[in-house]
Protein backbone atom coordinates (compact mmCIF):
# COMPACT_ATOMS: atom_id res chain seq x y z
CA UNK A 1 0.00 0.00 0.00
CA UNK A 2 1.79 3.15 -0.83
CA UNK A 3 1.89 6.14 1.17
CA UNK A 4 -1.13 8.33 0.08
CA UNK A 5 -3.39 5.46 0.53
CA UNK A 6 -2.37 5.10 4.02
CA UNK A 7 -2.34 9.18 5.05
CA UNK A 8 -5.94 9.00 3.66
CA UNK A 9 -7.19 5.99 5.58
CA UNK A 10 -5.90 8.28 8.17
CA UNK A 11 -7.95 10.64 7.37
CA UNK A 12 -10.76 8.60 6.62
CA UNK A 13 -10.34 7.33 10.27
CA UNK A 14 -9.71 10.44 12.05
CA UNK A 15 -12.63 12.16 10.85
CA UNK A 16 -15.47 9.20 11.02
CA UNK A 17 -14.36 9.34 14.62
CA UNK A 18 -14.66 13.27 15.16
CA UNK A 19 -18.47 12.83 13.67
CA UNK A 20 -19.00 9.59 15.92
CA UNK A 21 -17.54 11.48 19.21
CA UNK A 22 -19.28 14.89 18.05
CA UNK A 23 -23.05 12.83 17.64
CA UNK A 24 -22.29 11.11 20.89
CA UNK A 25 -21.78 14.33 22.87
CA UNK A 26 -24.88 16.08 21.82
CA UNK A 27 -27.35 13.29 22.70
CA UNK A 28 -29.99 15.14 24.49
CA UNK A 29 -30.95 14.86 28.05
CA UNK A 30 -34.13 12.77 28.12
CA UNK A 31 -31.68 9.96 26.54
CA UNK A 32 -28.76 10.07 28.88
CA UNK A 33 -31.35 9.62 31.64
CA UNK A 34 -32.54 6.60 30.19
CA UNK A 35 -29.19 5.50 29.79
CA UNK A 36 -28.41 6.17 33.49
CA UNK A 37 -31.46 4.64 34.74
CA UNK A 38 -30.16 1.76 32.28
CA UNK A 39 -27.22 1.33 34.15
CA UNK A 40 -28.61 1.87 37.84
CA UNK A 41 -30.95 -0.85 36.75
CA UNK A 42 -27.83 -3.07 35.89
CA UNK A 43 -25.57 -2.37 39.11
CA UNK A 44 -29.09 -3.98 40.89
CA UNK A 45 -27.56 -7.06 38.99
CA UNK A 46 -24.51 -7.03 41.50
CA UNK A 47 -26.16 -6.57 44.70
CA UNK A 48 -28.86 -9.86 43.57
CA UNK A 49 -25.65 -11.60 42.52
CA UNK A 50 -23.97 -11.25 45.69
CA UNK A 51 -27.23 -12.09 47.77
CA UNK A 52 -27.16 -15.43 45.91
CA UNK A 53 -23.42 -15.94 45.91
CA UNK A 54 -23.65 -15.81 50.22
CA UNK A 55 -26.71 -17.63 49.98
CA UNK A 56 -25.33 -20.35 47.85
CA UNK A 57 -22.24 -20.81 50.20
CA UNK A 58 -24.63 -22.52 52.64
CA UNK A 59 -26.20 -24.92 50.10
CA UNK A 60 -23.57 -27.55 50.65
CA UNK A 61 -23.41 -27.51 53.75
CA UNK A 62 -27.25 -27.52 54.21
CA UNK A 63 -26.87 -30.41 52.21
CA UNK A 64 -24.69 -32.34 53.99
CA UNK A 65 -26.39 -32.10 57.36
CA UNK A 66 -29.97 -33.10 56.11
CA UNK A 67 -28.19 -36.10 54.09
CA UNK A 68 -26.10 -37.24 57.73
CA UNK A 69 -29.86 -36.59 59.19
CA UNK A 70 -31.40 -38.83 57.22
CA UNK A 71 -29.01 -41.61 57.44
CA UNK A 72 -29.39 -41.41 61.16
CA UNK A 73 -32.85 -42.00 61.18
CA UNK A 74 -32.69 -44.43 58.81
CA UNK A 75 -29.84 -46.14 60.52
CA UNK A 76 -31.03 -46.15 64.29
CA UNK A 77 -34.51 -46.46 63.25
CA UNK A 78 -34.14 -50.88 63.13
CA UNK A 79 -32.15 -53.14 65.02
CA UNK A 80 -28.57 -53.88 63.30
CA UNK A 81 -28.55 -56.49 60.85
CA UNK A 82 -32.18 -56.47 60.05
CA UNK A 83 -33.48 -54.95 56.51
CA UNK A 84 -36.51 -53.23 56.14
CA UNK A 85 -37.35 -55.92 53.23
CA UNK A 86 -36.93 -58.63 56.54
CA UNK A 87 -39.16 -57.03 58.68
CA UNK A 88 -42.01 -57.01 55.93
CA UNK A 89 -41.11 -60.82 55.50
CA UNK A 90 -41.24 -61.73 59.15
CA UNK A 91 -44.65 -60.19 59.85
CA UNK A 92 -45.92 -61.66 56.57
CA UNK A 93 -45.39 -64.99 57.74
CA UNK A 94 -46.49 -64.44 61.41
CA UNK A 95 -49.90 -63.63 60.20
CA UNK A 96 -49.70 -66.90 57.29
CA UNK A 97 -49.22 -69.11 60.49
CA UNK A 98 -52.18 -67.91 62.17
CA UNK A 99 -54.45 -68.00 58.82
CA UNK A 100 -53.04 -71.58 58.46
CA UNK A 101 -52.70 -72.84 61.59
CA UNK A 102 -55.43 -75.47 63.71
CA UNK A 103 -56.70 -73.10 66.14
CA UNK A 104 -60.14 -72.39 65.70
CA UNK A 105 -61.28 -68.48 64.09
CA UNK A 106 -63.66 -68.50 67.30
CA UNK A 107 -60.54 -67.91 69.36
CA UNK A 108 -58.75 -65.77 67.35
CA UNK A 109 -62.03 -63.63 67.68
CA UNK A 110 -62.06 -63.40 71.37
CA UNK A 111 -58.43 -62.21 71.44
CA UNK A 112 -60.03 -59.62 74.30
CA UNK A 113 -61.82 -62.35 76.59
CA UNK A 114 -57.84 -63.78 76.76
CA UNK A 115 -56.25 -61.23 77.04
CA UNK A 116 -58.76 -60.03 79.94
CA UNK A 117 -57.82 -63.82 81.41
CA UNK A 118 -53.79 -63.46 80.78
CA UNK A 119 -54.25 -60.18 83.17
CA UNK A 120 -56.04 -62.20 85.70
CA UNK A 121 -53.24 -65.23 86.20
CA UNK A 122 -50.62 -62.29 86.62
CA UNK A 123 -52.75 -60.55 89.63
CA UNK A 124 -53.60 -64.08 91.69
CA UNK A 125 -50.26 -64.36 93.85
CA UNK A 126 -48.08 -67.19 93.61
CA UNK A 127 -49.99 -68.86 96.36
CA UNK A 128 -53.17 -69.25 94.82
CA UNK A 129 -54.75 -66.74 97.30
CA UNK A 130 -56.24 -63.23 96.13
CA UNK A 131 -54.10 -60.70 97.48
CA UNK A 132 -55.89 -58.32 100.16
CA UNK A 133 -58.70 -60.96 100.59
CA UNK A 134 -59.39 -63.50 104.34
CA UNK B 1 -2.95 0.39 53.96
CA UNK B 2 -2.38 -3.39 53.97
CA UNK B 3 -2.00 -3.11 57.80
CA UNK B 4 -4.83 -1.38 58.14
CA UNK B 5 -6.84 -3.94 56.01
CA UNK B 6 -5.44 -6.88 58.33
CA UNK B 7 -6.94 -5.50 61.42
CA UNK B 8 -10.31 -5.19 59.93
CA UNK B 9 -12.72 -8.04 60.23
CA UNK B 10 -13.61 -10.25 57.83
CA UNK B 11 -16.99 -8.97 57.12
CA UNK B 12 -16.08 -5.71 56.41
CA UNK B 13 -13.39 -6.51 54.35
CA UNK B 14 -15.85 -8.48 52.26
CA UNK B 15 -18.56 -5.50 52.45
CA UNK B 16 -15.56 -3.58 50.65
CA UNK B 17 -14.90 -5.66 48.48
CA UNK B 18 -18.05 -5.44 47.02
CA UNK B 19 -18.62 -2.10 47.31
CA UNK B 20 -15.23 -1.59 45.40
CA UNK B 21 -16.34 -4.21 42.18
CA UNK B 22 -20.02 -1.92 42.64
CA UNK B 23 -18.17 1.66 41.99
CA UNK B 24 -15.87 0.14 39.33
CA UNK B 25 -18.64 -1.65 37.82
CA UNK B 26 -20.20 1.67 37.64
CA UNK B 27 -17.76 3.52 36.65
CA UNK B 28 -17.55 1.56 33.77
CA UNK B 29 -20.96 1.40 32.54
CA UNK B 30 -20.59 5.38 32.49
CA UNK B 31 -18.33 5.21 30.24
CA UNK B 32 -18.95 3.50 28.09
CA UNK B 33 -23.32 3.72 28.03
CA UNK B 34 -23.31 6.66 25.57
CA UNK B 35 -20.80 5.18 22.81
CA UNK B 36 -22.32 2.03 23.19
CA UNK B 37 -26.03 3.57 22.54
CA UNK B 38 -24.94 5.61 19.93
CA UNK B 39 -23.22 2.27 18.38
CA UNK B 40 -26.17 0.10 18.65
CA UNK B 41 -28.41 3.06 17.21
CA UNK B 42 -26.04 3.46 14.33
CA UNK B 43 -27.11 -0.25 13.51
CA UNK B 44 -30.36 -0.94 14.54
CA UNK B 45 -31.63 2.75 13.56
CA UNK B 46 -34.59 2.99 16.63
CA UNK B 47 -34.15 4.64 19.54
CA UNK B 48 -36.13 2.77 21.71
CA UNK B 49 -34.80 -0.59 20.57
CA UNK B 50 -31.19 0.91 20.50
CA UNK B 51 -31.76 1.77 24.35
CA UNK B 52 -33.16 -1.67 25.38
CA UNK B 53 -30.15 -3.27 23.52
CA UNK B 54 -27.84 -1.79 25.89
CA UNK B 55 -29.42 -2.38 28.69
CA UNK B 56 -29.74 -5.71 28.18
CA UNK B 57 -25.90 -5.87 27.23
CA UNK B 58 -25.36 -4.16 30.63
CA UNK B 59 -27.66 -6.57 32.90
CA UNK B 60 -26.24 -9.59 31.33
CA UNK B 61 -22.74 -8.64 31.38
CA UNK B 62 -22.93 -7.59 35.38
CA UNK B 63 -25.36 -10.52 35.51
CA UNK B 64 -22.09 -13.08 34.23
CA UNK B 65 -19.12 -11.79 34.69
CA UNK B 66 -18.85 -8.59 36.99
CA UNK B 67 -16.67 -11.12 38.66
CA UNK B 68 -14.01 -11.13 35.87
CA UNK B 69 -10.93 -8.83 35.65
CA UNK B 70 -12.11 -5.43 35.13
CA UNK B 71 -9.67 -5.49 31.57
CA UNK B 72 -12.09 -8.29 30.46
CA UNK B 73 -15.23 -6.18 30.52
CA UNK B 74 -15.07 -4.06 27.58
CA UNK B 75 -14.41 -6.90 25.01
CA UNK B 76 -17.29 -8.78 26.81
CA UNK B 77 -19.83 -6.43 26.78
CA UNK B 78 -18.97 -4.96 23.21
CA UNK B 79 -19.24 -8.86 22.51
CA UNK B 80 -22.84 -9.43 24.20
CA UNK B 81 -23.74 -5.71 22.79
CA UNK B 82 -22.81 -7.24 19.36
CA UNK B 83 -24.73 -10.68 19.98
CA UNK B 84 -27.79 -8.75 21.13
CA UNK B 85 -27.84 -6.46 17.81
CA UNK B 86 -27.76 -9.33 15.49
CA UNK B 87 -30.66 -11.11 17.18
CA UNK B 88 -32.61 -7.85 16.98
CA UNK B 89 -32.15 -7.82 13.71
CA UNK B 90 -32.50 -11.76 12.95
CA UNK B 91 -35.88 -10.81 14.77
CA UNK B 92 -36.72 -8.08 12.59
CA UNK B 93 -36.05 -10.14 9.34
CA UNK B 94 -38.57 -12.81 10.65
CA UNK B 95 -41.34 -9.87 12.27
CA UNK B 96 -41.10 -8.44 8.37
CA UNK B 97 -42.08 -11.83 7.10
CA UNK B 98 -44.82 -12.82 8.92
CA UNK B 99 -46.05 -8.80 8.62
CA UNK B 100 -45.85 -8.90 4.79
CA UNK B 101 -47.08 -12.66 4.95
CA UNK B 102 -50.19 -11.21 6.68
CA UNK B 103 -50.15 -8.25 4.22
CA UNK B 104 -49.59 -5.46 7.21
CA UNK B 105 -46.73 -2.99 7.52
CA UNK B 106 -44.02 -3.25 9.88
CA UNK B 107 -44.43 0.76 10.81
CA UNK B 108 -47.82 0.75 11.20
CA UNK B 109 -48.46 2.62 14.93
CA UNK B 110 -45.01 4.60 14.47
CA UNK B 111 -45.34 7.64 16.10
CA UNK B 112 -42.49 10.44 14.88
CA UNK B 113 -43.48 12.84 17.80
CA UNK B 114 -43.01 10.37 20.45
CA UNK B 115 -39.89 9.18 18.53
CA UNK B 116 -38.72 12.89 18.32
CA UNK B 117 -35.06 13.59 20.54
CA UNK B 118 -35.87 16.46 22.92
CA UNK B 119 -34.98 20.17 21.76
CA UNK B 120 -31.28 20.97 22.24
CA UNK B 121 -30.00 23.90 23.06
CA UNK B 122 -26.95 24.61 20.66
CA UNK B 123 -27.28 26.08 17.13
CA UNK B 124 -29.35 24.90 14.70
CA UNK B 125 -26.63 25.31 11.45
CA UNK B 126 -24.37 23.05 13.57
CA UNK B 127 -26.71 20.52 14.90
CA UNK B 128 -27.70 20.10 11.03
CA UNK B 129 -24.48 19.93 9.66
CA UNK B 130 -23.49 17.19 12.59
CA UNK B 131 -26.77 15.19 11.85
CA UNK B 132 -25.59 15.05 7.97
CA UNK B 133 -22.48 13.96 9.18
CA UNK B 134 -23.69 11.35 11.25
CA UNK B 135 -26.52 10.17 8.62
CA UNK B 136 -24.15 9.81 5.94
CA UNK B 137 -21.82 7.74 8.07
CA UNK B 138 -24.68 5.70 9.17
CA UNK B 139 -25.80 5.09 5.62
CA UNK B 140 -22.34 4.37 4.42
CA UNK B 141 -21.94 1.90 7.09
CA UNK B 142 -25.27 0.08 6.76
CA UNK B 143 -23.78 -0.77 3.70
CA UNK B 144 -20.98 -2.22 4.60
CA UNK B 145 -21.00 -6.27 5.34
CA UNK B 146 -21.71 -6.85 8.85
CA UNK B 147 -18.23 -8.32 10.15
CA UNK B 148 -16.41 -5.30 8.16
CA UNK B 149 -19.15 -2.72 10.49
CA UNK B 150 -18.37 -4.11 13.14
CA UNK B 151 -14.55 -4.16 12.88
CA UNK B 152 -14.89 -0.44 11.75
CA UNK B 153 -16.85 0.36 14.53
CA UNK B 154 -15.41 -1.37 17.56
CA UNK B 155 -11.58 -0.78 16.14
CA UNK B 156 -12.35 2.92 15.08
CA UNK B 157 -15.06 4.74 16.86
CA UNK B 158 -14.87 2.51 20.04
CA UNK B 159 -11.02 2.52 20.16
CA UNK B 160 -10.87 -1.14 21.07
CA UNK B 161 -7.46 -2.68 20.28
CA UNK B 162 -6.91 -5.71 17.66
CA UNK B 163 -7.28 -8.47 20.42
CA UNK B 164 -10.17 -6.79 22.39
CA UNK B 165 -12.09 -6.09 18.65
CA UNK B 166 -11.25 -10.07 18.55
CA UNK B 167 -12.49 -10.68 21.65
CA UNK B 168 -15.53 -8.91 21.17
CA UNK B 169 -16.19 -10.53 17.59
CA UNK B 170 -15.18 -14.04 18.50
CA UNK B 171 -12.80 -14.62 15.52
CA UNK B 172 -8.91 -14.02 14.90
CA UNK B 173 -6.84 -11.25 15.45
CA UNK B 174 -6.27 -11.60 11.71
CA UNK B 175 -9.60 -11.81 10.90
CA UNK B 176 -9.79 -8.33 12.79
CA UNK B 177 -7.02 -6.28 10.68
CA UNK B 178 -8.56 -7.72 7.08
CA UNK B 179 -12.26 -6.70 8.26
CA UNK B 180 -10.93 -3.60 9.31
CA UNK B 181 -8.82 -2.83 6.21
CA UNK B 182 -11.91 -4.15 3.57
CA UNK B 183 -14.12 -1.83 5.95
CA UNK B 184 -11.88 1.68 5.54
CA UNK B 185 -11.42 0.92 1.92
CA UNK B 186 -14.95 0.28 1.26
CA UNK B 187 -15.83 3.80 3.06
CA UNK B 188 -13.71 5.94 1.31
CA UNK B 189 -15.66 4.86 -1.55
CA UNK B 190 -19.10 5.42 -0.07
CA UNK B 191 -17.92 8.95 1.87
CA UNK B 192 -15.40 10.38 -0.72
CA UNK B 193 -17.55 13.35 -1.14
CA UNK B 194 -18.98 14.03 2.68
CA UNK B 195 -15.95 13.85 4.03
Amino acid sequence: MNTGNVMKNRELEKRTKRIFDESVSALDAATLSKLTQARYKALEQLEKNSAITSRSRWIPACAVAVGAFVVMVFWQGQPPGVSEVQTFDVVALSDLEILLGDEELDMIQELEFYAWLDEQAEIVPADGTEGGVG
Amino acid sequence: MALAALKQPACLLREEGKLGSKIEMDAFLRDVQTRAYRITLASVRDADEALDIVQDAMISLVRKYSARPVEEWRPLFYRILKNRTLDWQRRGIVRGRVMSFFGGQEGEGYDPVARATGPSSENPVETVARSDAMDALENALADLPGRQREAFMLRNLEGLNVSETATAMGCSEGSVKTHYSRAVHRLRGLLGEHL
